[in-house]
């Protein structure tokens, strides 16, 4: 059968080999498969055309070595593009150059709550543009992107991806457009259509939203950060690991634990934390324990982990933590694959025990974070009560998005406010001073 | 002519069955294989899949309603 016209197989124009340069630039050899390890030129590709593997930016670390050091980082901006030289683009940033950097707390009130002396926590509730870890991501892909000659810009999302991409197009001036399921809450368009991209409401559920993207991304010479530029996209993660570390002194923490959607993020920072001690930028941890959180409505990972296979079932995401909801994660194998060889484990939260976790992060340490954050938190405490961490390890967690997102999520489960006259009496009255 | 690649995961109940096989003979669609793993209880298959866009629409819909979860390539690209 011929196959003239073929939707999947990215042609030149699409994979930004018109623009692209004879060599990426020293420190990017290639795209590598994950799975067989065959050797692509850095285009905008992510799929092994011989068995269908991931593909990754594959490094030129003996160049990166000679070059990168932690006075070299501690001299470059206060953002994520101070570990350009481990990001995959060639030139200066020229998206997103105030992404990252975000604060490391160090959570002393929470960690009283759950028995640990020494709990961080990477809070990207204040990341900039829009105020999730998706700013990191965006601007890494969408750098990458234009190097490669792209002029349009595209994800598929129900959230922060898709506003953390709209905001970065409106930024540069590049053409932008979201595909959404049809019936997705009105303010969660509203909060793209601001930034002005084409907003595409898809009438179909959000398989039919997954299968149609991934035609048209084939199809049209548009990066769609999440299928054709995902390779590149993906090592925006890695961003929190560098400044976890340097942040921590130039260590590697004991035990991290990181929320899983499809999971990429989990992937990425340990991969981020093995550069590091590979270029000898930080002691080696061999001890580093990589935990994941789920949330319990949507957790094929947690459910493969726990019956202790590796081969994950996919599921119908039913849970109030949409930004994690990913029935069939792309790399929910390679991230189960991380937490079993590090020794680590996965905790699942269900939806009140999210909302309770959303609770305990603001009330203990003044952080507002979305429903991911609940899982994450309640996570940990689950992993604490089981004793998986210690109360002197080192533990980071990773507080990925502001609850401003997801405050639909809170409806009816905080207290109302006390309702007085304007007079010393009723105040006197009403409100215990002593609260 | 369209060519879909599609990543196809199959519950227990649906393992031992040649639905592969089924979908050939019913459509007029060309399927070549190129990595799967199954196993007593559950499996999944990376396959092309070659013919008219109508007719692989038709046999996704097929696929779906025999309780195959089909999806592209990517899995599930929705994010946040």
């Amino acid at each position: 059968m011929n196959r003239p016209s073929a939707p999947h197989r990215e042609s030149d124009t699409a994979r930004g080999e018109g623009s692209q340069p004879s060599s990426a630039g020293s420190k990017i050899k290639g795209l590598k498969c994950r799975e067989c390890g065959r050797l692509y030129p850095a285009v905008a590709m992510h799929i092994c055309e011989f068995c269908f593997g991931p593909l990754e930016v594959d490094y030129d670390y003996e160049a990166i070595a000679t070059r990168l050091s932690r006075r070299s980082i501690e001299e470059g901006p206060k953002s994520l593009w101070r570990y350009h030289e481990l990001l995959p683009v060639t030139g200066a940033p020229t998206v997103g150059l105030n992404a990252g950097m975000t604060p490391l707390v160090h959570a002393k009130r929470l960690g009283k709550l759950l028995g640990l002396d020494n709990l961080y926590l990477k809070n990207d509730t204040v990341n900039h543009p829009t105020l999730s870890f998706k700013d990191r991501v965006v601007a890494v892909a969408m750098t990458r992107a234009r190097e490669l000659g792209f002029d349009t810009v595209a994800c598929a999302s129900t959230g922060n991806l898709a506003n953390s991409v709209s905001a970065h197009a409106a930024s540069v001036g590049m053409k932008c457009f979201v595909f959404i399921p049809h019936d997705l809450e009105a303010g969660k368009i509203l909060g793209n259509l601001i930034y002005s991209p084409t907003v595409v409401a898809v009438r179909g559920n959000y398989d039919d939203v997954n299968r149609l993207c991934s035609e048209i991304g084939g199809e049209y010479p548009w990066a769609f950060v999440n299928i054709n530029i995902r390779p590149y996209y993906a090592e925006g993660s890695k961003s929190l690991a560098f400044e976890t570390a340097e942040q921590l002194g130039w260590r590697i923490p004991d035990q991290v634990v990181v929320p899983i959607a499809s999971g990429s993020l989990l992937t990425k920072i340990k991969k981020g934390f093995q550069e590091f001690e590979k270029l000898g930028i930080v002691p080696a941890n061999p001890g580093l324990r990589v935990n994941g959180a789920q949330a319990e409505g949507c957790s094929p990972v947690y459910r493969a982990f726990i019956s202790g296979k590796n081969h994950l079932v996919p599921v119908k995401p039913n849970t109030i933590a949409k930004s994690l909801a990913i029935g069939n994660p792309a790399d929910g194998f390679y991230s189960l694959d991380v937490v079993f060889k590090s020794k680590g484990a996965i905790a699942a939260a269900t939806d009140p025990e999210i909302v309770e976790g959303m609770k305990l992060l603001a009330e203990t340490e003044g952080i507002f974070a979305e429903t991911a954050g609940g899982v994450t938190v309640a996570s940990l405490k689950k992993l604490c009560e089981e004793g998986r961490i210690k109360r002197s390890e080192l533990t980071v967690a990773y507080i990925t998005g502001n609850g401003l997102k997801t405050m639909e999520a809170l409806a009816g489960a905080l207290p109302e406010p006390v309702s007085i006259d304007a007079s010393l009496a009723s105040f006197r009255k009403n409100v215990n001073p002593s609260n | 002519m369209t060519q879909m690649r599609l990543h196809l995961s199959f519950p227990e109940e649906r393992v031992r069955e040649p639905i592969v096989y089924e979908i050939c003979r019913t459509f007029p669609v060309v399927v070549n294989i190129r990595r799967a793993d199954i196993s007593e209880n559950s499996g999944w298959m990376e396959l092309e899949m070659d013919g008219e866009l109508a007719d692989i629409e038709r046999t996704v819909v097929y696929l779906r309603d025999r309780g195959v979860i089909v999806a592209p390539l990517e899995k599930s690209i929705l994010e946040g």
